[in-house]
């Protein structure tokens, strides 16, 4: 258990570094963001070897999942230990839920999509995605969890009985590039990456693709739920950039795909911004910068209104990332 | 050997980044933060004066490199001196190549004491005379005039590095030299400007699989075919360039195996080679990573001969210290003279020596408090155990932001210049 924290503790510290490098006076130092992402893939080696729900069951609840059923906490837990935020290796305590059944219909309602980010997460590196880091930012997105999915929570068990606990390390493990092979989610769910491309060339820009069409039942509901590769974006065009969640609502609105966003693509958004990725760590700017090597592919995503496929996007949704970085 | 004795240069405006003697130990380079570059001149030894060694002197100060800004990459290029390398001289003049992480540059360092006196055309301040007024001609002739040190920029080799620059290392012919930044090395030919030749690139077709970077760089001390380079992941390889033109393949390839015992999560950090420098001799290379120093035979790839423990005491401290970002402090090493001895720097403004002989290591401090002009160091010792007897430092008592990255040892003498953030010091050996 000293061990996952720590672990944890060190994701924490590393993300905060590699967030300041862009800031640094003289441009990313590759010599340093290298070790750092290297220290980054221990600890979420170690992170995830431990398989704890232990301590936060926000967080562990994002990993693992009972069988049938919406999510409950580990029966070992209390609220007042929810409450009692985590030890001090986490630095700034992850916001709790604000209340008990609020809580339980957010986390409900994040299942689906964790359960998609989750393999989509282990796409966005090649082995260098920070899984530990997920906790971290999902937490912030706690308090942004807001009604619309709460409303729906009740539909938002998703697939019943579809979940079986699936730690995260299994997944990576399933192609070398950690892209999650076909057919092998749950029936059902929307697939998080299309079967047919595999996007684990881990991008920066890619923040939206990890994050499953199907954030909510409510917002699934143009595409279906049988969203798999149909609902793919075509695999010719480059599927980091295109969000597929964006593809099958393109009537929600900004704020809410925002809002979705930082509940669970937050997550692999985070890791795909900042661990996954020396491209991401090259870029020109902060938050910007793939454009010099795939600047040819971003022109007919780029052209779609409301697609979040290349770095501006990005840059807007930064904010909400940086404080939970700031946070840590 | 013999305790030094001291002669401290204090308090520079910026951090000492670089600091090199020249091929003869006349003179002594330093550049620091702010893309100055001061060079110290040792004093010819007096007769009246027996017993003051040698001591250095400012001798002159240019700024070399000033910020920049890279409007395509919105980037900042920082001025500071990364390194600083002397070319041996031949005529009066000095040459020294300093480079920032972009531009390399080749400043000459000449001296003037004359100056020509009755021009016809021009009077004594420079100012142009009405030819209507001249009714007489006259020779101008040299008069002496008071020292004056001009650093002149006498090259400029920019834009052929995309990342930065680390080191640079001449060439045994003192025709080419080259500059190795995180993942390429260029050869330079002193005289072309405009281009340089790739010989390493390691660059990944897709960055995503960049696994190492180079850390650094240097040319065999006598075969100028032969070259160096070091990487993050703790490993040197030996490249020929005759063998091809861009020496991918290294001709030999030095890795110790992983000690799995010492696994953790900073394990690759640490590893991470700061520094590599040939022996004198050109038979051995000496690597610098957080923790050791370690002295390779180029006939043995498999592991080093030698591994010295600079401060070990800090393996249990890693992960604070990344915290505070010390673990990626980049220590350089360096050889004497005769190869015997190698001294690199700590924390605390510590700094040790390993005699290779003996086997014998000391730390030393270099601080004002301890020293004065002419006194002898002590030998200090950092605790480690519970009981800290009287001198002793206890590990949580250093101070991690005194720490000694850069120092130099005299060509064939033992003075050693230490660079303790923005104070220089020398130590000298004492003579009986």
């Amino acid at each position: 258990m000293e061990f996952k924290l720590e672990a944890h503790r060190i994701v924490s510290i590393s993300l905060g570094k590699i967030y300041n490098s862009r800031v640094q006076r003289g441009g990313i130092k590759l010599h340093k963001n290298l070790l750092v992402s290297l220290v980054l893939r221990s600890a979420r080696q170690v992170y995830l070897s431990d398989p704890c729900p232990g301590l936060y069951p926000w967080a562990g609840g994002f990993f693992f999942f009972p069988t049938g059923g919406p999510w409950r906490p580990p029966p070992q837990q209390q609220p007042g230990e929810l409450a009692a935020g985590p030890p001090a290796g986490w630095g700034e305590p992850p916001r709790p839920p604000p209340t008990e059944p609020q809580s339980e219909l957010s986390a409900v309602s994040e299942a689906p999509r964790v359960g998609d980010a989750v393999p989509a997460a282990t796409v966005t590196g090649v082995g260098d995605v920070p899984q530990g880091g997920e906790a971290d930012a999902a937490e912030a997105a706690w308090s942004r969890v807001e009604g619309p999915c709460q409303a729906a929570a009740g539909e938002a068990e998703g697939p019943a009985g579809g979940w079986a606990v699936f730690p995260l390390g299994s997944r990576a493990a399933r192609r070398p590039c950690g892209c999650p092979l076909g057919g092998k989610d749950p029936p059902g769910t929307p697939a998080a990456t299309p079967r047919s491309a595999c996007c684990c060339a881990p991008r920066p820009a890619e923040d939206e693709p990890p994050a499953p069409p199907a954030v909510c039942p409510r917002k699934r509901g143009a595409a279906g739920v049988g969203g798999g590769p149909a609902s793919c974006p075509a695999p010719s065009s480059t599927p980091l950039k295109k969000p597929r969640r964006n593809l099958e609502q393109p009537s929600s609105g900004g704020e809410d795909d925002d809002a979705e966003e930082m509940e669970t693509g937050n997550v692999a958004n985070l890791i795909s911004i900042f661990g996954s990725s020396f491209s991401g760590l090259l870029r020109k700017s902060p938050g910007g910068g793939r454009e010099e090597e795939e600047g040819g592919e971003s022109g007919p995503e780029a052209a779609e209104p409301g697609q979040i496929c290349c770095d501006k996007p990005v840059l807007r949704d930064m904010n909400p990332w940086s404080t939970a970085i700031v946070a840590f | 050997m013999n305790y030094p004795d001291e002669n401290t240069y204090g308090n520079k405006a910026d951090i000492i980044s670089t600091v090199e003697f020249n091929h003869t130990g006349e003179l002594l380079a330093t550049g620091d933060k702010g893309g100055r570059v001061v060079i110290f001149q040792r004093e010819q030894e007096s007769k009246n004066q027996i017993h003051r060694r040698g001591e250095y002197n400012v001798y002159s100060t240019f700024q070399s490199h000033e910020p920049e800004f890279d409007y395509l990459k919105s980037l900042e290029i920082e001025e500071k001196i990364n390194k600083i390398r002397w070319l041996p001289q031949q005529n009066a003049a000095y040459f020294l190549l300093s480079t920032n992480d972009k531009t390399v540059k080749l400043w000459k360092v000449s001296e003037r004491d004359k100056r020509p006196e009755g021009y016809n055309l021009k009077d004594e301040e420079g100012r142009l005379r009405d030819p209507a007024t001249i009714t007489t001609l006259r020779v101008p002739v040299l008069r002496p005039m008071d020292l004056m040190v001009e650093a002149t920029p006498r090259r400029v080799f920019a834009n052929a590095h995309t990342y930065h620059i680390n080191s640079i290392s001449v060439n045994s012919d003192y025709e080419t030299y080259m500059s190795a930044d995180d993942l390429r090395i260029n050869l330079w030919n002193f005289e072309i400007t405009n281009q340089s030749f790739n010989i390493v690139d390691i660059k990944p077709a897709n960055m995503e699989e960049l696994t190492e970077v180079i850390t650094a760089a240097e040319f065999h001390p006598h075969h100028c075919n032969t070259f160096v380079y070091s990487s993050s992941k703790g490993t040197i390889r030996l490249c020929d360039m005759r063998a091809s033109a861009l020496c991918d393949r290294h001709t030999k390839f030095f890795e110790e195996p992983e000690d799995p015992s010492n696994r953790s999560f900073f394990s690759e950090i640490i590893s991470s080679i700061s520094d590599v420098k040939f022996s004198h001799s050109g038979r051995y290379i000496m690597t610098r990573d957080y923790l050791t120093v370690k002295v390779w035979d180029l006939n043995m790839e498999n592991r080093p001969i030698e591994t010295y423990q600079v401060h070990d005491y800090l393996r249990s401290k890693l992960c604070s210290l990344y915290e505070n970002d010390c673990i990626f402090d980049k220590f350089e090493c360096v050889w004497n003279g005769s190869d015997s001895v190698i001294m690199t720097g700590s924390y605390n403004n510590f700094f040790r020596m390993f005699d290779r002989n003996t086997k014998r290591d000391v730390t030393l401090e270099a601080s004002r408090e301890n020293s004065k002009p002419r006194a002898i160091l002590k030998p200090r010792k950092v605790c480690v155990g519970g009981k800290r007897r009287k001198d002793e430092i206890s590990v949580d008592s250093l101070d991690f932001s005194k720490k000694i990255l850069h120092t130099a040892w005299h060509p064939s003498e033992n003075i050693i210049a230490v660079a303790a953030t923005n104070n220089l010091y020398i130590f000298q050996d004492k003579v009986n």
